[in-house]
């Protein structure tokens, strides 16, 4: 456990998109903090609410058609979605900053990257051009791109995909930031590519005592590289935990058969287990909790109230009324 | 780049000379015969008949007129005209003309385009979107023919704003109706090219990694969105350029606006094959030159599009 100075703070956040069909509820009453030093992983598959959340509180949600309905998201105790877009800009971008999944199409194709680095030192720190550019060579030196002065120079098209995802890294961390949000920034990356990023990003946020978010739906980054761990199921928050007891001691059946389905050496020749069934459209979420159809210990209950997020030992969290303590998980 | 623009201008001369040979062989297959029709009623002698077909090699076969014509053409010895004006004099006096019409209706062109296109692409769905949505929709569907027409009975006819046609009273007084009508139908292309392409842009992923860097709107907009949204519109305004002299035969007609369109007509109907050459090499060259400026300009704008 880290015990860093909690830097980013989300509680009971929720947001909702307006389709023609009505509003349909993306992320429904979402709460996780991050402490410096700490690398708390979003884990869910594609459509949880784990990108939403994060695009909503840093502003770069399209909104309309997206709406934040309730929950705060407080910076060292300022709360960004309450505040101006003014006063949003000067903290999302420079102590907040985001990498996302396909740095091809995350890096502006006509302009070179030791631009794209350059301007966040003209726009946060008003540097001149020459320095700002001096900068962000700097910067793409110390993600390891070889040649870094040179390469400056290039555009994105004319880099690899790793190197790629290394210029993002460059250009997220070039104003020494407090938190990185990394929205599935392996996910594009062959699997040796991959570890060298989480080895990188692991070693920045050591030199720096950065916070780090990392949204994936692989749980072999989980455990590779997170503190804790957050997993996300149809927009809810099913269970909160480090990442080590989360492992160990799956309590949400959510997060057992996500453990159980992972390809070891032990299932060698076995079919791989699968939960069964699909995620829920977020136009048709089951009443109850989200997961009960697929969920082999559900009950007729679990079709009443949403499961709150109970504490069911000492730092961690899950919404079950099946398993409401650790002990129940082991009974049954 | 230099290479470049020289590989690009040697694969312009076997183009070069099939469209000529093609354009000559076709004022070859028009029926009738051109000095016969220059005298009209009257009877003409057989020897000045004669003696007129040789100097312009009528009396040849087709290859061999050919061949005479685009030796005229290289050698700038463009000769005259069956009704004798010297055709060197009338390109000095005509291609001014034409120059100015193109590009007035141009100007007219880009400055509605790019500005309503802008402005309806960031603020999709406004006031403004839906109504050049509309009018576009109208616009694309008018013909030319009727436009023209139409503009010259209204606003030079009945309202007499703007001279009906010739040239009388100069740049850029006769010159601003017919610019304008080409460039109010011609604006509504570009327009929503420029529309779509922004609105296309506005989603992509590096506008939002714009955004996480807490970069101000404008920023985003000038250095982010616009920079990517202009390339296609690019190429739309480079071939629309080159377009324009085609454009130009029916306007300076209707206008009557002493340009080369005008005189490729006159030459058309004339059975003129020297001249229809000559006018059609001219529009052919400005076709590759315009061309080879646009992929430069397209590769300045874009990298990954960067000739060696």
């Amino acid at each position: 456990m880290t015990t860093g100075e909690v830097l980013l703070k989300v509680e009971n956040l929720s947001v909702e998109f307006d389709t023609p069909r009505g509003a349909v509820r993306a992320v429904d009453g979402v709460s996780w903090q991050v402490r410096a030093g700490e690398t708390l992983a979003i884990l869910g598959e594609s459509g949880s609410g784990k990108s939403v959340s994060t695009q909503a509180l840093t502003g770069i949600l399209e909104m309309p058609p997206g709406r934040i309905v309730s929950g705060t998201a407080e910076y060292r105790g300022a709360d960004l979605i309450a505040m101006t877009t003014k006063e949003r800009r000067r903290i999302v971008g420079d102590r907040i900053t985001m990498v996302f999944q396909d740095s091809l199409s995350a890096l502006n194709p006509v302009q070179s990257v030791g631009t794209q680095i350059a301007e966040c030192y003209r726009v946060h720190r008003g540097m001149s051009k020459r320095d700002a550019l001096k900068r962000a060579a700097e910067m793409l030196d110390q993600v390891r791109i070889p040649a870094a002065a040179k390469r400056a120079r290039d555009y994105p098209h004319e880099f690899s995909g790793g190197m790629r995802q290394r210029v993002m890294l460059a250009m997220a961390l070039a104003l020494d930031p407090d938190v990185l949000i990394a929205d599935e920034p392996t996910t594009a990356l062959d699997v040796t590519v991959q570890a060298q990023i989480l080895e990188l990003i692991a070693e920045l946020q050591a030199e720096r005592d950065m916070g780090v978010v990392l949204i994936t739906h692989d749980l072999g980054v989980v455990s590779d590289v997170a503190d804790n761990v957050v997993v996300m199921y149809a927009g809810h928050v099913v269970e909160r935990a480090s990442t080590a007891a989360a492992l160990d001691r799956p309590v949400h059946p959510y997060t057992e058969g996500l453990l159980g389905s992972m390809p070891s050496a032990d299932l060698k020749g076995q079919e791989l287990p699968t939960i069964p069934g699909t995620p829920p459209s977020l136009r048709a979420i089951p009443s109850g909790c989200a997961f009960r159809p697929r969920c082999p210990i559900a009950i007729g209950d679990c079709a009443h109230d949403v499961p709150p997020l109970l504490t069911v030992a000492p730092g961690r969290d899950a919404a079950c009324i099946r398993r409401t303590t650790l002990l129940e998980r082991e009974a049954g | 780049m230099i290479r470049f623009v020289l590989r690009r201008l040697l694969a312009a001369i076997p183009i070069g000379v099939i469209v000529t040979l093609g354009v000559f062989a076709l004022v070859f297959a028009m029926p009738g015969d051109p000095l016969r029709e220059l005298a009209g009623d009257k009877p003409i002698p057989a020897a000045v008949l004669a003696a007129k077909r040789a100097q312009f090699h009528l009396d040849e076969p087709f290859l061999v007129q050919y061949l005479l014509s685009m030796k005229d053409i290289l050698t700038g010895n463009f000769g005259t005209t069956f009704a004798g004006a010297d055709i060197a004099d009338q390109l000095r006096l005509r291609i001014p003309v034409t120059l100015k019409l193109t590009l007035l209706a141009n100007a007219v062109q880009w400055t509605l385009g790019l500005i309503f296109g802008i402005y309806a692409g960031f603020k999709r769905n406004g006031l403004i979107d839906r109504s050049l949505l509309l009018v576009t929709l109208v616009l694309l569907a008018v013909p030319g023919l009727v436009a023209y027409f139409a503009a010259q009975f209204v606003f030079g006819v009945q309202l007499k704003w703007f001279p009906v046609s010739g040239v009388l009273e100069g740049f850029p007084n006769s010159y601003l109706l017919p610019a304008l009508v080409i460039g109010v139908l011609g604006f509504a292309g570009l327009a929503r090219l420029m529309r779509t392409s922004i609105v296309e842009t506005v989603n992509a992923d590096f506008v939002k990694t714009a955004r996480a860097k807490g970069l101000g709107e404008q920023r985003v907009l000038w250095r982010h969105i616009l920079p990517n949204a202009l390339l296609p519109v690019v190429t739309f305004i480079g071939l629309d350029l080159a377009g324009m002299f085609g454009g130009a035969i029916i306007t300076e007609s209707i206008f009557n606006l002493p340009g080369l369109g005008q005189f490729m007509f006159q030459a058309i109907k004339l059975k003129e094959g020297g001249v229809v050459v000559l006018l059609s090499t001219l529009a052919f060259l400005s076709f590759i030159v315009i061309n080879l400026l646009v992929d430069l300009l397209y590769g300045i704008l874009d990298p990954r599009v960067r000739h060696v």
